[in-house]
């Protein structure tokens, strides 16, 4: 890695969590990033994550989330967070073509049992 | 990509859609519906639904997959009614559910911790492990629900701890071993038979909002009950809430009830004691509500509730135990002193002194036969906020879903014995007020000005997310996002105590179950 120089922020995020591993196992990011699987309702697919990312915070998050929200729904990427537009939720994304600018239409899937 | 629904499918949808929508009791939706795809086996149980035992809520999730993924027609009343049948036919014991019940409950201050981290990874991943632990199914069954998860959700062997080994292969045999051994059918328990009739007695705390006790009064109604519940709080203010509530199973007790404002939500167990233990929740914002303790009046005498559960040395308090069959004279520990204020088989107030003298630490109050536990302190050592870490989730901005906020709260500490804070022996004194900010967590969140936009706490711990949707106001229109800490600070004789947290202020979530 010495010949290659991060060129973003992200990267510059991932020099520097590998060398705190390196120097300090039981205290590098990795310990940090398991800790919060433990925090219900969370996805723990850090790549790049949902709610938080690898780094245990929400700056290296796709962000505005919107703009690349077809691109996690699509894959099946977080499908217990984002409807996969693959095979349950076909339809989700009908009423939002941009969702940067359409992300109101956007529906939470799940009908409520009344009673 | 493909938007059309798997070609295997279709046939099941035909059938199903070609039948009637007419109203239908459950043992006939089973017979005429569910065979249609889940055809009987010579012995006449039903593949998979025979084959698995859930609590109501996976049952509803089930339900909901049917009638989403296959065009099963169901009605509001048949889907309800459908779920309380395989609820009571096909359900857990509440036994089977100890542990696990805060993801029924909702409860948002809950670690989800998988039994190995092969399960976690393999698991909890996309959703919490509860999930998981709350379902029975036959080894042949389980190996049907990891085939389905990679048929629905193909692209989970290709993310972020799957690709990097043979998760086909660990999934169907360290995993499946696990499952099928675990968590194999087992035999559904029966339905409760008792009639919860009564008046029951209540006592809880609503993080943010104090203390309270009260009275929930449920009378047989139809295949259910009706519900009237009056909660007295310890700030002095009072909340009506009105419904109907039933027991799915052996002991699943659910309630929706209403102020005529807010509708809450009520899940709590019905335990081998007889008492009811659980949560309630505002059923739009589910992070609002409080644990409860309830017990009929006529069950055997118990304190469910002491507000508050602490004193100062050399300060007086009006102290309320709430339960039931309450009777007899205090009984006091040494250095307290006490007057009866008032006195009820629910609810007996005194007004408690503690004397200068009094030794710091836990103690006990007794009625007659009963005790219950308080805490005399002098100065708290410490503070901590709790949760230590949580999210909340931006909303709103006219978008369809609400914003989830964070509630967040105090607990005082004293060190203990050994005079170090953070140590085994340290002495927990209560909840208690403080004031609230937040802050920057680091250098990142401090060049986003994540505490200029994530949201704002009030006073009474409740942090309140930013709105959802791009930001324009902030670099690359990001969301209204942030890393933050949650800063609590309570002056005590001259010193201030501070407490932190950690709140992830973090974006939706658009696929909301029950079970999450």
């Amino acid at each position: 890695m010495k010949h290659l120089t991060p060129a973003n922020a992200r990267a510059k995020a991932m020099d520097e969590a590998l060398e705190a591993e390196a120097a300090a196992p039981a205290e590098g990011s990795a310990e940090e990033v398991l800790a919060m699987n433990a925090l219900v309702g969370c996805t723990t697919s850090f790549d790049p994550g949902w709610e938080i990312d690898a780094f245990g915070g929400v700056a290296n998050l796709c962000q505005p989330m919107e703009a690349d929200l077809y691109g996690c729904a699509d894959p099946c990427w977080w499908p217990a967070q984002v409807p996969d537009t693959m095979t349950t939720y076909p339809n989700w994304t009908e009423n939002a073509p941009a969702s940067e600018a359409d992300w109101r239409q956007l529906q939470s899937v799940f009908p409520r049992l009344k009673g | 990509m493909s938007r059309t629904a798997p070609a295997l499918w279709s046939t099941c949808a035909a059938l199903a859609l070609a039948l009637p929508a007419l109203a239908m009791e459950p043992q006939e939706i089973l017979d005429r519906v569910c065979t249609t795809c889940h055809a009987p086996r010579a012995d006449g149980s039903l593949p998979r639904i025979d084959d698995g035992r859930r609590t109501p809520e996976g049952w509803d999730m089930t339900l909901v997959r049917m009638m989403r993924n296959h065009g099963v027609r169901l009605s509001g009343e048949e889907r309800a009614a459908m779920v309380r049948h395989l609820a009571d036919t096909r359900g857990l014991s509440v036994a089977e559910t100890e542990g696990w019940r805060y993801i029924l409950e909702q409860e948002p201050v809950s670690v989800d911790l998988a039994p190995t981290q092969d399960l976690a990874e393999m698991c909890a991943r996309c959703h919490s492990f509860a999930r998981v632990a709350l379902q029975r199914r036959t080894r042949e069954d389980w190996a049907h629900m990891i085939h389905f998860h990679l048929g629905q959700y193909p692209t989970l062997e290709y993310q972020a701890l799957a690709r990097d080994r043979d998760w086909w292969g660990l999934a169907m045999s360290e995993v499946l071993d696990f499952l099928a051994g675990t968590y194999g059918l087992g035999d559904a328990p029966a339905p409760v038979a008792a009639d919860l009739s009564g008046a029951w007695s209540v006592a809880g705390r609503m993080p943010g909002r104090g203390d309270y006790a009260g009275t929930m009064h449920v009378m047989a109604e139809g295949a259910g009950y009706e519900v009237h519940l009056d909660m007295g709080f310890a700030d002095g203010s009072h909340a009506h809430f009105d419904g109907q509530g039933l027991v799915y199973g052996a002991g699943e007790w659910r309630a929706t009830l209403s102020d005529g404002e807010t509708e809450i939500r009520q899940v709590m167990a019905l335990g081998a004691d007889g008492a009811l233990s659980g949560r309630w929740f505002d059923a739009e914002s589910d992070v609002i509500g409080a644990r409860m303790l309830a017990a009929r009046e006529d069950a055997a005498p118990r304190i469910l509730g002491i507000s508050p559960g602490h004193l100062r040395l050399g300060e007086a308090a009006e102290v309320t135990l709430t339960g039931v069959g309450l009777s007899g004279a205090p009984v006091l520990p040494e250095g307290v002193s006490a007057e009866l204020v008032s006195e009820s088989a629910t609810q007996v107030v005194l007004r408690v002194t503690a004397g200068e003298e009094a030794a710091v630490g836990p103690v006990t109050l007794g009625l007659g036969d009963l005790a219950a536990p308080l805490v005399l302190y002098d100065r708290l050592d410490r503070i901590a906020v709790v949760p230590e870490v949580t999210i909340s989730r931006v909303g709103g901005n006219d978008g369809p879903i609400a914003k989830v906020p964070a509630q967040f709260e105090v607990l005082g500490y004293l060190n203990g014995p050994d005079g170090e804070p953070g140590t085994e022996d340290d002495i927990l004194v209560g909840h208690f007020p403080a004031d609230w900010s937040t802050e920057n967590f680091d250098e990142v969140a401090a060049a986003m000005e994540d505490a200029r936009f994530a949201g704002v706490i009030d006073g009474t711990g409740r942090f309140t997310p930013g709105d959802a949707g791009p930001n324009p106001e902030r670099p690359m229109m990001t969301n209204n996002a942030g890393n933050l800490w949650v800063v609590a600070r309570l002056e005590q004789a001259g010193e201030v105590l501070e407490g932190r947290a950690q709140l992830y202020a973090t974006v939706q979530r658009f696929v909301d179950p029950p079970i999450r």
